[in-house]
């Protein structure tokens, strides 16, 4: 068997290994949903219009509950590992063994994602079902276009997670790090609400940077807030950032293996 | 085989006061101290050799185990591993060797060690046939077969060196690299890794570098000795010579049918250990016989034996500075 696909077996047969841990984290997933509906129920039902920041009331729950779950596909999680892994010299099994650590992680990471996906693509059918019978306009092209952007996110969030996990060689202790790190880009990436709420100058950033092409911009794919011509510029801005963090990876990891001291043994 | 030519490493780190004074010092200025950990060592190996890599703690056998394994890179010197340069881990290199380290968990920890296999297996593109032989041969060799299928996480100490071992000959390396893979073990576990280590070498000429403070696992399976002491070589031979290498000295246990004064014992050799039943005497090698000889002449001698200065005493020489480096 190839060894990409032995490591994303590996990966699913470890997301599955503990089964109250799987199960708890896909519950977990329930409060934030809880917490931000009634948040949005409160803050429309107090409104003096239909749209607040743009959205209308179904607009903004249906945006939340597909954040929430796009975030949690997307979402990484291995940072800690791969920190570890620098500090406490566990990349030592990775060095001598002929694999690339970059794509063991990754294929890891995929394979992991897969019975999360299994979990969500259901809820997520629907919540779109229902979506629709609200007036939520689908078509076969948008689906396609929004499960290509799903990818092209979760790619992206693992190039930015692993960048953020090697600062390991540089920052020793980076574990109170990826919390803020985390939030910080759980906020940015419009997993809590979606950015554009800000317009101006904020959506203009927001639109530069790579976080939002995590969550927000899947979201608006399917939600149908974005067109065509805007999916086009999205989907290239995906690829770029991709690229960039791919790179800016690569170079931290043969910069960061000078520095590397295998620690202990 | 193994070509190791003045090879140094430094590391880099920083001094820090105890106490919080300390660590508020520490954040606004850092005092960067080097460490030589290895000081221009140089031996070479040759091919199914299986030879013993000695030094106290801290001298510098995992770091230079480190080096031959391709895992750092050296401040300065050269290794030459059948034509590769370990740091430059390529490929062809990481499918010729394998490293086992005592004390760092090579497995994957939730899974059963029967998935690392298999995962080693698919790295190193070893054919599914050659796997399961393998698997099976080295997993009886090993007494582990009723566990491969066990969490790792769930295993003993020495079950799980064991495993350890096992992953690492999935490939079927040509050299070996051993960190301290009997410590901590009991001594049936020791023991079981001994002889399959011995049995191991033997069949499949594989070369094998072994760093133990265990002088029963040294004297069960080298027949040469590489020892470092603070980083620099003091030591390049065989285990058998190193007493010849320390001054020629033997011991002569003698056993009297009645007690003898010290001053007697003394007049013969250096005293070691002394009763009223008898005294084990220190002398040079060619006084042995003389020595022995006068003994039997002159006191009611029961028994006596002679013997080498036990290897781990010897090898305690090279720890305690006692020996100019190479």
């Amino acid at each position: 068997m190839n060894q990409n696909r032995c490591v994303f077996l590996m990966g699913v047969e470890r997301a599955m290994e503990y089964r109250v841990s799987f199960f708890l984290s896909m519950l977990s997933a329930v409060f934030p949903i809880v917490i931000q509906i009634t948040m949005w129920n409160y803050l429309y039902g107090h409104g003096d219009g239909a749209a607040v920041f743009g959205y209308e009331h179904e607009q903004i729950l249906l945006y939340t509950l597909l954040a929430v779950i796009v975030s949690q596909l997307a979402g990484a999680g291995f940072e800690g590992e791969v920190n570890s892994d620098i500090k406490m010299g566990g990349l030592n099994k990775y060095l001598v063994r002929p694999v690339s650590y970059k794509w063991y992680q990754f294929f890891s990471f995929t394979g992991q994602k897969v019975p999360r996906f299994l979990v969500a693509a259901p809820v997520m059918t629907g919540i779109l079902v229902v979506g629709a019978w609200q007036g939520l306009s689908l078509s076969a092209a948008r689906i396609l276009a929004f499960l290509g952007s799903l990818v092209l996110a979760v790619v992206l969030n693992f190039c930015i997670f692993y960048c953020i996990g090697l600062l390991g060689f540089w920052l020793t202790d980076v574990d109170k790090l990826f919390g803020t790190v985390s939030i910080v880009l759980t906020v940015a990436s419009g997993g809590i609400f979606p950015m554009d709420i800000f317009g101006g100058w904020v959506e203009f950033v927001v639109n530069l940077l790579p976080f939002g092409y995590t969550t927000q911009f899947p979201v608006n794919v399917i939600n149908g807030r974005f067109g065509w011509e805007r999916i086009c510029l999205g989907t290239g801005f995906q690829a770029g950032w991709i690229l960039v963090f791919a790179c800016l990876g690569e170079w931290m990891w043969r910069q960061g293996l000078k520095r590397y001291v295998g620690i202990g043994g | 085989m193994i070509t190791v030519e003045h090879l140094q490493k430094e590391f880099s780190y920083y001094k820090k006061a105890t106490g919080i004074q300390g660590s508020l010092k520490n954040l606004f200025h850092r005092e960067m101290l080097t460490k030589k950990a290895v000081k221009d060592i140089s031996f070479s190996v040759g091919r199914g050799e299986m030879i013993a890599f000695l030094g106290p703690n801290g001298a510098g056998k995992t770091t230079t185990l480190k080096m031959l394994s391709g895992i750092l890179c050296p401040t300065a010197g050269k290794i030459d591993i059948d034509g590769f340069i370990p740091w430059e881990r390529k490929n062809a290199f990481k499918r010729r060797i394998s490293i086992v380290m005592g004390q760092k968990n090579q497995l994957w920890w939730d899974l059963p060690a029967s998935d690392s296999f298999y995962l080693n297996k698919c790295i190193f593109g070893v054919e599914d046939g050659p796997y399961r032989d393998i698997v099976t041969e080295l997993s009886e060799l090993l007494d582990v077969r009723e566990l491969l299928n066990v969490q790792v996480r769930r295993l003993s100490l020495g079950e799980r060196m064991k495993m350890e071992i096992l992953a690492a000959l999935i490939h079927r390396p040509d050299i070996l690299f051993l960190d301290e893979p009997t410590i901590g073990l009991d001594i049936l576990s020791g023991q079981k890794i001994r002889e399959f280590l011995k049995i191991y070498n033997e069949q499949w000429k594989t070369t094998v570098i072994i760093t133990s403070h265990h002088m029963a696992d040294i004297q069960a399976l080298c027949q040469k000795a590489v020892i470092i002491n603070q980083g620099r070589l003091v030591y390049d031979g065989r285990l058998a010579d190193i007493n010849t290498f320390l001054g020629k000295r033997k011991l002569i246990h003698v056993k009297t049918s009645s007690p003898v004064a010290q001053e007697e014992w003394v007049s013969y050799g250096q005293v070691r250990e002394m009763d009223a039943a008898g005294a084990v005497l220190e002398v040079e090698q060619d006084k042995v016989r003389d020595t022995l000889g006068a003994i039997l002449s002159g006191l009611h001698v029961e028994d006596f034996t002679v013997t080498e200065i036990p290897l781990e005493e010897s090898i305690a020489r090279f720890y305690q500075k006692e020996v100019t480096p190479l």
